[in-house]
């Protein structure tokens, strides 16, 4: 079982624990597991329209997620909600996240357009990668 | 104790036929909740090609559970269930709590947030993200239907019932004895 738990605020964001459990169900993979124990980042996750902001502080095989902005974020991602979810629909395919299918193609898309921000793609470019592979459903 | 026992042939018999009626009966905008109404979004989910599309990795069945609200005419909750398989909708009835609770995802919420989700006013996945609805089943296979998932709420949008809390208070009598008589019969 990964070691993931709620910090402050996380109880006030159902965000927060929709999202950690479907991590827990994601990192019973071991080819996710294994990303899981290397990344080390802080991520915000913003989804706009549900007015719902939480922080995910991986740290090498722990997850601690926070209601709100804990810290300064790597990563911060804002989107709306379904587009949120859907980015988990990304397929991983060699082992990176594949852009080239239709959900694929609709992310980039929502990049392109600015429905979709991530700060810190560049930048943290691993780290996203990582993030990418163990939050997909592939 | 219901008169008739969900999933025999008799109970399915009698609500087609009480169905039957209520269509020969009443007129569109159906109201909400009603076995008419239930039954107008089961074709409309069984004859769209976008959700047939969308949902055709989908199994299982999917509730919604309506918390009850006196004041409107539900007096207990109610409870939808869609029974779904690769896109194909088998079957939208009311069925008893047991049967509702049973599903393989129920998703739950006071009138008003249904109503707000039927009126197209708000977002399911949103209102999930925000505790407006709380689901219940596995997370990670709603995710990867999501698309189906908007499509079902679009189509449920598109048949533009009648609200209870919008209904005269004869209506809502109305609604109160329809549902009460359909608890006693069919024990939902």
């Amino acid at each position: 079982m990964a070691d993931i738990s709620l910090g402050p605020g996380a109880e006030e964001v159902p965000l927060a624990g929709m999202l950690a459990e479907m991590l827990k169900a994601n990192l019973e993979k071991p080819e996710k597991k294994r990303d899981f124990e290397k990344l080390k980042a802080k991520v915000l996750i913003h989804a706009v329209d549900a007015e719902a902001k939480i922080t995910m502080d991986f740290d090498r095989g722990r997850l601690t997620v926070y209601g709100g902005e804990a810290g300064k974020p790597d990563i911060a991602i804002a989107t709306d909600s379904t587009t949120l979810l859907e980015l988990a629909n990304l397929k991983i395919k060699y082992g990176m996240p594949w852009y080239f299918d239709e959900t694929g193609l609709g992310v980039v898309r929502k990049l392109l357009k600015g429905d979709l921000k991530i700060k810190g793609m560049f930048t943290h470019l691993g780290a996203l990668t990582r993030l990418t592979k163990i939050m997909s459903l592939s | 104790m219901a008169s008739l026992t969900y999933g025999t042939e008799e109970w399915e018999k009698a609500y087609l036929e009480l169905v039957k009626e209520r269509q020969a009966t009443q007129s569109k905008p159906y109201i909400m909740g009603t076995p008419e109404w239930v039954a107008q979004y089961e074709e409309l989910v069984q004859n769209d090609a976008e959700y047939k599309e969308a949902a055709k990795d989908w199994e299982g069945s999917v509730v919604i559970k309506i918390l009850a609200k006196p004041e409107i005419g539900l007096d207990s909750d109610l409870y939808m269930f869609m029974d779904l398989w690769h896109g194909d909708c088998r079957y939208i009835r009311l069925v008893p709590p047991e049967v509702g609770e049973s599903g393989d995802y129920v998703i739950t919420g006071e009138y008003e947030r249904w109503k707000s989700v039927m009126a197209k006013e708000l977002d399911t996945v949103k209102a999930m993200m925000q505790g407006k609805l709380k689901l219940k089943g596995d997370l990670p296979s709603i995710v990867r239907a999501v698309k189906a998932a908007s499509r079902l709420v679009d189509l449920s949008a598109s048949t533009e019932p009648r609200f209870p809390d919008e209904l005269s208070p004869e209506e809502i009598e109305g609604l109160r004895k329809l549902l009460q008589e359909a608890k006693e019969k069919f024990g939902i």
